[in-house]
């Protein structure tokens, strides 16, 4: 069964469009990436299946139930921006917020929770004690501690330190494992080729991707080249096959035609100077984006 | 019915658990009888400056008995008996000849000194005071002042004056006063409540005195409690409301409660913080007016209607400032 079902859901604010005729299924127990630019209709979609905006058309379905009908109970939400309570102790704005959902030994879950998170010494201090990221943790305790089969998390790694974000990362990750479905917002490709099953990128209210990291990849083939070379970018000017030239100093990522063959371009470059290390690679997430989403996209939709 | 109550008891708690509520609480009452604490610390604190002022008496009847009236008062009124501290300014009357001819320009000197701070005030007694006759609309004694419209003088004039007059129409009428002592009797009309059985006794008991206190005290306090409970409870539900939209804590809550629940909520709080606060002061108000002995005055039947209609009145003011849907439509319409 799957834990979400969207079905031609469109969604439009006055003459804006943000999300126009989606459809997606997230399978029950998987950790799902939304992924798109700023603007795209991500946070849109993700506050229609927690029922926040309603859909103009289409219709969405949590664990097969129609969304008007399903208990919210089973669906754990943070939000982008933070949601707490400042003048609210932070245990207590936790157990308010858990006991909502789940009252049962929510104490004790609450207690649990802080001391995974090392926030212990901090339980009896107002939430407006707390620095960015603190709140961000005492946010996603108050998303898990009612012990949700659903999770939803609009950009949970924003404002968080490398150790932070792979504490969240690890309580994620865990979940996942306990059976819940977990689905994220994030402008952290990495983070999204590591812990995704599934990515769903939307661009302009449209669904863009949606598949698991490497039948995206796959749709890309084998387009990238990683090339080390004596003399660097210069000598890689002009070489037919090559669409597009990355510098990154030492190592410069070319991108290739669907016609071009490597092997072809790599005689030509041994031409002309030494060649270092020469590797056919699968584009990143981070690549696949930009190509979508990038200015180079912008530039060809109004071409 | 879990989560409304679970809603209510977190806004009711952090309404009343704060200093703001414990303090507009105390400041509340004390800053709306201000002006009743003012007056009774003021009443005794009176200008003292004694006023001059200038008489025209266009009958040449009048004015003396002004004059007389005035050292009587002088005399007799001006001092504290106990204390002998000086209580009221004294009153020094000018007499001026009327200049029939010049009459405008007489009046504009005299309000000159009047701005001169010369005189306090002057007065002109009009030539048809004593019989008016055919002349009732040109009847009367014109009082010239900076701020002539609550001026204690001018209603100190009225007495001597008027009572001048009389007698003077008496003796005209060749009537010795003497013998209609009772024309000047002023009878009042005493107000009294109904007779009614005096329940410990079983007899008929004497009507008692009706008193501004039943009349205007009780329904003014009972209006002040009421505008107290509603200006308690809505700014705070109001700011709550703003504060849980600005800081996105309402995205949050409407993951897990209806807007239908988020609402009812809010309005049961605020209901429970005017219980809280109509029941503080309506309790300390009996406790209050019971020691200091005028508990008959307390209209123990009509408190219990009152609580009704206060806290209806608050639940419809919430529900108007507070739109059902408000919160959940800014969230619809926002996009990202």
């Amino acid at each position: 069964m799957s834990a979400i079902e969207l079905r031609n859901v469109t969604k439009s604010f006055g003459s804006h469009v943000a999300v126009t005729d989606l459809s997606l299924s997230v399978p029950e127990g998987c950790v799902y990436g939304f992924i798109g630019p700023n603007g795209s209709g991500k946070t849109t979609t993700l506050r229609m299946i927690m029922n926040i905006l309603y859909p103009d058309s289409g219709e969405i379905r949590i664990f097969g139930e129609s969304i008007r009908s399903s208990r919210c109970d089973r669906i754990g939400y943070m939000p982008e921006e933070r949601g707490l309570y400042q003048r609210m102790k932070v245990r207590d704005v936790l157990i308010f917020f858990g006991g909502l959902k789940n009252d049962h030994n929510i104490k004790s879950r609450v207690d649990q929770w802080l001391e995974r998170m090392d926030l212990t010494k901090w339980a009896y201090q107002k939430v407006e004690t707390l620095s960015k990221g603190m709140s961000q943790k005492v946010q996603f305790i108050a998303t898990v501690v009612s012990q949700p089969k659903l999770i939803i998390l609009d950009e949970p790694f924003t404002g968080l330190d490398p150790v932070n974000n792979e504490v969240l990362k690890d309580a994620v990750l865990e979940l996942q494992d306990q059976g819940t479905t977990v689905i994220f917002s994030t402008h952290d490709m990495n983070m999204a080729e590591r812990m995704c099953d599934f990515i769903f990128m939307i661009f302009k209210g449209q669904k863009v991707l949606d598949g698991t990291l490497i039948s995206i990849q796959d749709r890309y083939a084998n387009d990238t080249i990683h090339v080390q070379t004596e003399q660097g970018v210069h000598v890689l000017n002009h070489i037919e096959g090559i669409d597009k030239i990355n510098d990154y100093g030492n190592v410069q990522e070319l991108r290739i035609t669907s016609a071009a063959d490597p092997q072809v371009i790599l005689k030509t470059i041994m031409e002309r100077t030494r060649v270092y290390s020469f590797n056919l690679v699968k584009p990143s997430l981070h690549d696949i984006f930009i190509r979508i989403a990038g200015v180079e996209a912008r530039g060809n939709n109004h071409a | 019915m879990r989560k409304i109550l679970r809603y209510t008891r977190r806004e009711y708690m952090a309404a009343v658990k704060t200093k703001g509520f414990i303090i507009g609480l105390i400041l509340a009452p004390i800053m709306m009888s201000g002006g009743m604490i003012a007056f009774l610390l003021l009443k005794d604190r009176v200008d003292t400056t004694d006023k001059r002022i200038a008489v025209i008496d266009h009958t040449g009847r009048v004015a003396q008995a002004l004059v007389a009236a005035a050292e009587y008062r002088n005399i007799n009124e001006l001092h504290n008996k106990s204390s002998g501290k000086k209580i009221k300014p004294a009153y020094l009357i000018e007499q001026i000849q009327a200049d029939s001819l010049h009459i405008s320009k007489q009046l504009l000197e005299l309000s000159d000194r009047v701005r001169q701070n010369d005189l306090y005030a002057f007065a002109v007694i009009g030539p048809h005071v004593i019989h008016p006759g055919q002349n009732e609309k040109n009847v009367s004694v014109a009082f010239y002042a900076r701020s002539a419209a609550m001026d204690d003088m001018r209603d100190w004039i009225m007495w001597p004056v008027n009572d001048r007059l009389r007698k003077l129409r008496l003796a005209d009428a060749g009537i010795e006063e003497s013998a209609v002592a009772d024309l000047f009797y002023w009878v009042n009309v005493e107000g009294l409540n109904l007779i009614s059985v005096d329940k410990n006794t079983g007899t008929i008991s004497d009507a008692r005195k009706a008193s501004p206190v039943d009349a205007l005290v009780v329904p003014i306090a009972i209006m002040m409690i009421l505008f107290l409970m509603i200006m308690m409870s809505v700014p705070g539900m109001l700011t709550s409301v703003m504060e849980e939209k600005t800081q996105h804590i309402a995205e949050v809550l409407l993951g897990s409660i209806t807007p239908f629940e988020f609402m009812l909520s809010k309005l049961l709080a605020g209901v429970a913080v005017s219980l809280t606060s109509s029941g503080v002061y309506i309790i300390g108000g009996v406790m209050a007016v019971t020691y200091m002995g005028f508990e008959e005055y307390i209209p123990f039947h009509v408190l219990p209607w009152f609580w009704c209609i206060c806290h209806s009145l608050s639940l419809c003011l919430d529900l108007f400032r507070q739109p059902w849907d408000r919160p959940v439509v800014k969230l619809k319409t926002r996009s990202r």
